[in-house]
């Protein structure tokens, strides 16, 4: 170990650790009490607000360094301009949106202390926070939230962002006068407006913006969040510190380091010899290697992101719902997940995933049965068929081990032959993206990731006729989602659950698994992985 | 033909080269699978949103159009800007430069203070066991794959005996030369064992199969030397061995394998791709990668242009070099 090294060293944990206890001791005989906080949950698109007893504080501890490594570096540091996972856990650590999500996936506020639908207008609007400072010490207002937003969803305020329709339905949004709070316009009811800014929209600082240009917006940053940036090498590192006046406590974390290492045998050797505290995608070949030594462990949590093996219902055989459940049959899914994932995947039944809005629990997994898939081929009057699986490799968690491992079961069936065809990532994207089913392949393995927690999303953007990657067309199905957009709350729910069910059903994917996040981390690092693929420093405390 | 129109003339040469090496980049762009803007924007993004973003990266220009915009700019050093970071291209690369320079100059040193004795070494003692053990050595170096070298590298001196770290370059040359101008020299010093500790794996890592064609190359050198005549007539005057073999032989062995060493040192700054990505090395094989993955084309044509700029000006210098070494050799 050495100086340069701002990762937890073991001497150093041991003494913070002692530090931390002592800590602990005396902050739970100062106990709590003060201010006020509530909890607001949006129910049937009202909203509800309990109110909490006691302040929920951190416990005071020593501060500690972190250094994560992610598989890239971020793209840039402007929060409205990038897409990328690696991207966003960067800027979450020193923007905020007026909500946000808590590990579990709820939503909670943020900048916003009360949020609700503005009666008899297609807006809503956010009550936001008193005393909160942007890292230059400059106070929060209305206008730079109204601001934001408007970077986002209007060009000519900001420009070209790739974020625009993350924020759907949003037309723009503007400071209600006098008052802190924000009013923002949609095109309709919007039913997943709040569920969009739980997500999305990091809050900048109208005039710091203003002030410089877009280079240097993507150099420098300015938010509201627990960690200011502190150095910025392109390419190589990103060093945050803790920011002193942040709303609610100060982090634990002291520094924050950012670093990249492309290849997955690189982190597990970081992470093992010390080198770095936390490190995403750990392979499931190297889990017990990581769980077996001294310092770190493997954490795992669900992810938002389901794999899937797409079959075109205009293309034969994948046009007889006989043949399409036989193929969800004749694969042995609990097989897959704990054979080729490790155990790192979840099962999945319907489209949209256990921790998403719209869920159906009635729905099981189709069961492994290669006689019953066998008799159903037969039924289809596909009997014979020779069927192609296109995968990408290495975009997913065991992408082609998992198509492999689909074309093998369904290729013992003894009326079917199937194969894998190993794609490029790009290549395959162009195909799905070209606009038409007719362009996309009869049978392809692709994942979906959806932070907003909608099961409505997942299925207009992949079911529906209209979709974005769809490879079915069903009137009813979309008859079903259309109803969704008109409703709010449970009968939303209800109408997804329905819709859910009739994928189940008519079977046009074969469905696979939910793909977890399996990161390794430090032992002396209290942290727990969350289902938004995101890594949030600020919740990490010494063990 | 004189210094200066032998000069002239591969300077031209080398001109025309690196206009194909643009050129073909370029045209590769367009052949490969991968639309940059299906790699930059998730597939649920909006049709609308794409669109703009592909209008504002200029990607739906016509393609004679994004070749004058792209070529015309070189001369000035304007290599355009990522697709990915919205940040000028000339100044990336530039940026990451040094890092590949140190690695690749650190394997070349690797090479030198191992190849050339054992190569002696082994011309000397030809048929005796340490020549044996070179030869192996030279054909294990040779027939390694550096990926699987650096690796193994990795898991057994820095993970299993904990002699280096695994990865990164916390520091590099102009950060030490800056703490010897500025700061203290126990700083210094300090910059310069972390940064030897960490260029160790990485420099062995590349350095490995060089190392082996140099022994190689002077074994042979030194056995064609050693029974060259005027040896003979050294031997015969009564000059002391050592004399011989190292005032003489080794001195006209060195010539090709100079020659050798300052070419395979462009090749190396090509080849460093997979050791950086390996050992987390910052330099430009990693943005290569990086760029590659991201299918941000300014970036890997920046890159690619800068390393067959490196690979061309070498070649002329060596050439030159040797030539002036060697005045036996005539510049045509």
């Amino acid at each position: 170990m050495t100086d340069n090294n701002p990762h937890i060293g073991r001497r150093k944990y041991l003494t913070l650790a002692g530090g931390a206890a002592a800590s602990a001791a005396i902050a739970g005989c100062a106990g709590g009490g003060g201010e006020e906080t509530t909890t607001t949950t949006e129910d049937d698109g009202e909203t509800t607000t309990t109110e909490g007893g006691d302040e929920t504080t951190a416990t005071p501890q020593e501060s500690f360094d972190v250094t994560i490594t992610q598989g890239q570096m971020p793209s840039g540091l402007d929060p409205h301009d990038h897409r990328e996972t690696p991207t966003t856990i960067v800027m979450l650590h020193a923007y905020e949106g007026v909500l946000t999500r808590d590990a579990a996936g709820a939503m909670q506020e943020a900048l916003a202390t009360n949020y609700e639908r503005i009666d008899g207008e297609n807006a809503v609007r956010f009550d936001l926070r008193e005393g909160v400072t942007f890292h230059n010490g400059d106070e929060l207002t209305p206008e730079d939230v109204a601001y934001s937003i408007n970077r986002v969803v209007d060009e000519e305020v900001g420009f070209a962002s790739p974020q625009s329709d993350q924020l759907a339905g949003v037309t723009g949004a503007e400071a209600i006068e006098g008052e802190m709070a924000v009013k923002v316009n949609n095109d309709g009811l919007n039913p997943i407006v709040f569920s969009e800014f739980a997500t999305y929209l990091d809050v900048m600082q109208q005039s710091w913006v203003e002030e410089r240009s877009k280079a240097e917006v993507s150099q420098q940053m300015n938010g509201t969040g627990p960690f200011q940036l502190s150095s910025y090498t392109e390419d190589e590192e990103v060093v945050l510190t803790a920011y002193e006046d942040y709303w609610q406590d100060p982090a634990a974390v002291d520094t924050l380091t950012f670093r990249a290492a492309s290849e997955a045998s690189t982190r597990v050797n970081q992470l093992l010899q010390g080198e770095t505290d936390v490190i995403v995608n750990v392979p499931p070949q190297e889990v017990s290697r990581v769980n077996n030594s001294e310092n770190a462990r493997v954490a795992a949590a669900p992810s938002t992101r389901i794999i899937y093996n797409a079959m075109r219902f205009d293309v034969e055989p994948f046009t007889s719902v006989e043949f399409r459940q036989a193929m969800n049959y004749a694969i042995d899914l609990e097989s897959i997940v704990q054979n080729v994932l490790g155990g790192f995947g979840a099962q999945t039944s319907q489209p949209t995933l256990p921790e998403f809005v719209g869920h159906n629990a009635d729905l099981d997994p189709y069961p492994y049965d290669p006689d019953q898939a066998e008799q159903l081929v037969e039924d289809s009057g596909f009997a014979g068929a020779e069927i192609e699986l296109h995968t990408p490799v290495g975009r997913y968690l065991k992408d082609l081990e998992i198509a492999q491992a689909v074309a093998g079961y369904i290729d013992e069936l003894p009326n079917v032959t199937a194969t894998v065809r190993q794609r490029d990532f790009g290549s395959l994207v162009d195909e799905l993206l070209a606009g038409s089913i007719e362009a996309r392949p009869p049978w392809f393995l692709i994942g979906w990731g959806e932070a907003t927690f909608d099961g409505g999303l997942v299925m207009k953007a992949l079911l529906a006729s209209d979709g974005t990657l769809t490879t079915w067309q069903n009137e009813e199905f979309d008859a079903l989602l259309e109803e969704a957009g008109t409703q709010t709350g449970d009968a939303r729910d209800a109408t997804l659950q329905e819709a859910n069910a009739m994928a189940h059903e008519q079977c046009p994917w074969i469905f696979l698994n939910q793909q977890f996040s399996v990161y390794g981390v430090n032992d002396a690092i209290a942290w727990e992985a969350r289902s938004d693929e995101r890594i949030d420093a600020y919740a990490m405390s010494l063990k | 033909m004189s210094l200066s129109r032998f000069l002239v003339k591969r300077s031209l040469q080398g001109l025309f080269v690196i206009w194909g090496v643009i050129t073909v980049v370029f045209g590769l762009r367009f052949i490969s699978p991968g639309d940059p803007a299906n790699v930059l924007l998730p597939p649920d993004v909006d049709p609308e949103v794409r669109a703009e973003v592909i209008a504002e990266l200029g990607l739906n220009e016509p393609l004679y159009v994004q070749y004058w915009d792209f070529i015309s700019g070189i001369p000035l050093g304007d290599l355009g800007f990522s697709l990915v970071t919205r940040t000028p291209v000339a100044a990336r690369v530039l940026a990451k430069l040094p890092a590949t320079l140190e690695l690749a100059i650190a394997a070349t040193i690797v090479a030198i203070v191992i190849a050339i004795p054992l190569g002696v070494i082994s011309a000397t003692r030809r048929h005796q066991p340490a020549d044996y053990g070179a030869t192996v050595f030279s054909l294990v170096g040779i027939s390694t794959p550096n990926f699987w070298l650096g690796v193994m590298l990795i898991i057994v001196l820095a993970v299993q005996f904990d002699l280096f770290p695994t990865s990164q370059r916390p520091i590099g040359v102009d950060g030490i030369v800056l703490l010897f101008v500025s700061g203290s020299l126990g700083e210094a010093v300090d910059g310069l064992t972390t940064w030897l500790w960490h260029i160790t794996l990485p420099a062995i890592t590349l350095g490995t199969y060089f190392t082996a064609l140099i022994t190689r190359l002077t074994r042979s050198g030194m056995l064609d030397q050693l029974g060259q005549t005027y040896v003979r007539a050294s031997r015969a005057k009564g000059l002391p061995e050592t004399l011989v073999r190292y005032k003489h032989a080794l001195r006209n062995t060195l010539i090709p394998v100079i020659t050798v060493i300052g070419l395979q040192l462009g090749t190396l700054i090509g080849g460093a791709v997979i050791t950086e990505a390996v050992f987390a090395w910052p330099g430009l094989g990693t943005l290569i990668i990086n760029s590659i993955n991201a299918r941000d084309w300014p970036v890997l044509q920046g890159s690619l242009i800068v390393v067959a700029v490196g690979f061309v000006l070498v070649n002329i210098l060596v050439d030159a070099l040797y030539a002036y070494v060697n005045p036996q050799v005539a510049y045509d």
